[in-house]
């Protein structure tokens, strides 16, 4: 197999796929920008430039830099982790239903932040202890798939939707067990949530860090999403390739979960939405995935902060709401 | 409405029981960059106040634009006479009926946080187990102070108006209003004080089905009026029961809220058990639930009315 076959569209071979990528870097910045300049309060347009520039009042610069600005980028760097944490799922498995949650992460997560809302712990202890639930849970699948047998990824799969379907239980019981005025809380929390994201830097810099060391090993992925004997016959270390895929994978869903919660949809649907327009080389895909993912994140969460405002509505409604539709025209276009 | 203000009465206050000095003097900053016309003797007369959460609340001077993140603390500010100075509140503040014309910022479960900074409060009052707390911690670090509530006792109902009348600057009216919701209440629990206990259910909700404890703030009023709380002993507080468990008790009383004001329907259902002491005597009563399920001052005309129901249960032996 001769390894330009692997890059499944010829159009964006080589050089041009920095086009398709130049196009989403500037679709997510024109969404940062419109995220910045909407809100439920209104900020003049001369006011938001005075404001981006250094200046500007006291109050627009306090809606713009510290209420704003954090939460777009929060919302890009979610947005974009997931998505890029759901093309690497649906590579590991094979499997097109596969999504960053698939294998109990963010049940593992969140029995960890709803333990501590239970406890009456807030702030920075919820993040703490989500992020160790997402740990733990990753342990889990990871020691219980490894086992005493042979590995597959179906059994890991298997493996991980049933640890999943073991943490809904979990959750389901401490909903029940709650006390009455923590329930909208830790609903929320299910639902997917920017306004308890804290600083953007965290999730923005693994993104980043992630999507760089994914950069060398694109071919290798794109070998793997062929199977693993096509790509143990043209020489790819399977084994520890998959490990660290499940590992760059367990860690961008960790990191996402914990800044926004569960928020669905974004990982199962934007590598399959890329895949329909862009083809699936997995060199161009993940970075498109970082790129469109924020983007869809950043509106999501302009639109679920100002549609009925001061109302908030939790953000993974609207992903859905946007991305349905978007994905169905594409599938229906395709055949 | 009448507003009186009166001069600050600063609460004892030195430098070495001052929890943040520092935090003192930001917004002490904070309060004369915003209202200069205050001038040096603001700054000599700060106000400090403990709130639910232990934390010494200090104000340079008392606060004129309030927000109010729960209906409770919206009920219990106006109470206080800091009703025409609240700038924002949240979605069900219903009472008092002004509250209604105030701009809402959401619900209290999410804050629309962009608005309530565009209002420019200078004190937030929060609500400890109701409101979010990265959300509150957020506009703490925007550099206005947040006042967290909780009040769960029939006593804390007044100390909360006592201290927001401090964090106000209308203290005569607040410990106007404090003063005869204890007296008031008092008044009402050696009138039942010597009463003959009557085994009592109060139904919060009935889907799932509900009661309350004896540490619950209902708990309290029902034992005030000389009422046993059939369920005081469970460990939660608000327990979620079966119908199995209030047949075992046998209520001598079942008091019901309800959805609206005037429901009754979740009274209807306990009928279908005519073996049931309530049931038998017709001891199903309604008690408006904003009356009794609210900790504010309105708690006191609840509280009479459950009185008076269970007066007329013994009068029914």
């Amino acid at each position: 197999m001769a390894a330009a076959e692997l890059g499944a569209h010829p159009m964006f071979a080589g050089r041009g796929m920095w086009l398709p990528l130049a196009v989403l870097a500037l679709g997510g910045c024109a969404a940062l920008g419109l995220s910045l300049a909407v809100g439920s309060a209104s900020v003049a347009p001369e006011m938001l430039w005075a404001v981006l520039r250094g200046e500007g009042d006291a109050l627009s610069r306090t809606l713009v830099l510290e209420l704003r600005l954090p939460r777009s980028l929060s919302a890009f760097a979610v947005g974009g982790l997931l998505a890029v944490a759901g093309a690497l799922m649906q590579v590991l498995l094979r499997n097109p239903l596969a999504d960053p949650y698939v294998l109990g992460l963010s049940g593992g997560a969140s029995v960890g932040a709803l333990a501590a809302m239970l406890a009456g712990l807030g702030g920075a202890v919820i993040t703490g202890s989500a992020f160790a639930g997402a740990f733990a849970s990753t342990l889990l699948v990871f020691g219980l798939a490894h086992g005493t047998g042979s590995w597959t990824p179906s059994r890991l799969l298997l493996t991980g939707v049933v640890v999943a379907a073991g943490w809904g239980a979990v959750i389901t019981l401490m909903l029940a067990l709650s006390p009455a005025e923590r329930l909208p809380g830790m609903l929320y929390w299910l639902m997917g949530d920017l306004s308890y994201s804290r600083t953007p830097w965290p999730p923005l810099a693994l993104l980043l860090v992630i999507c760089l060391l994914l950069m060398p090993l694109g071919r290798s992925l794109n070998v793997m999403a062929r199977g693993p004997l096509q790509a143990a016959a043209l020489g790819v270390k399977v084994r520890p390739l998959e490990w660290g895929i499940y590992l760059a994978a367990s860690a961008l869903t960790a990191m996402a979960v914990t800044t926004a919660g569960s928020i669905g949809f974004v990982g199962l649907v934007v590598p399959h939405m890329l895949r329909l327009v862009l083809g699936n080389d997995q060199r161009l895909i993940l970075p498109a995935c970082a790129l469109a993912g924020g983007t869809l994140l950043v509106l999501a969460d302009t639109l679920a902060r100002t549609m009925i405002a001061p109302e908030q509505l939790p953000v993974g409604v609207i992903t859905a709401l946007l991305g349905v539709p978007t994905f169905l025209y594409l599938l229906y276009r395709s055949r | 409405m009448a507003m009186i203000i009166s001069a600050p009465a600063v609460l004892p206050l030195s430098a070495s029981t001052l929890g943040g000095r520092r935090l003192l003097g930001r917004l002490a900053g904070l309060a004369l960059a915003l209202f200069p016309w205050w001038g040096a003797s603001a700054q000599a007369d700060p106000v400090c106040v403990v709130d639910d959460r232990d934390r010494e609340v200090c104000l340079a001077a008392p606060a004129s634009r309030i927000a109010t993140l729960s209906p409770g603390a919206t009920e219990l500010t106006w109470a206080a006479g800091g009703g025409d100075r609240v700038v924002a509140v949240v979605s069900y503040s219903d009472y008092p009926p002004e509250a209604r014309e105030v701009t809402s910022v959401g619900s209290h479960t999410r804050v629309d946080l962009e608005t309530l900074v565009s209002l420019e409060p200078d004190l937030v009052i929060g609500w400890v187990t109701g409101n979010p707390i990265e959300q509150l911690e957020t506009i703490e670090a925007l550099g206005v102070p947040v006042f967290y509530i909780e009040p769960r006792s029939v006593d804390s109902v007044a100390t909360t108006i006592e201290r927001l009348a401090r964090l106000a600057g209308s203290e005569a009216q607040g410990d106007a209003v404090a003063a005869e919701f204890r007296a008031a209440m008092a008044a009402l629990a050696d009138e039942y004080a010597d009463a003959e206990p009557v085994a009592t259910f109060y139904q919060v909700w009935d889907e799932p089905l509900m009661s309350v404890n004896d540490e619950h703030l209902i708990g309290e009023v029902v034992r005030l009026c000389g009422g046993v709380n059939v369920f005081g002993e469970l460990s939660r507080l608000v327990p979620r029961i079966d119908d199995e468990a209030v047949l075992a008790a046998d209520p001598e009383v079942i008091v019901a809220g309800g959805m609206g004001e005037e429901n009754r329907h979740w009274l209807t259902h306990w009928q279908q058990y005519p073996g049931l002491a309530a049931v038998e005597r017709d001891n199903l009563f309604f008690v408006p639930p904003s009356l009794i399920q609210r900790p504010t001052p309105r708690l006191l005309e609840g509280s009479r009315i459950l009185c008076e129901k269970l007066e007329v249960a013994r009068g029914r032996r």
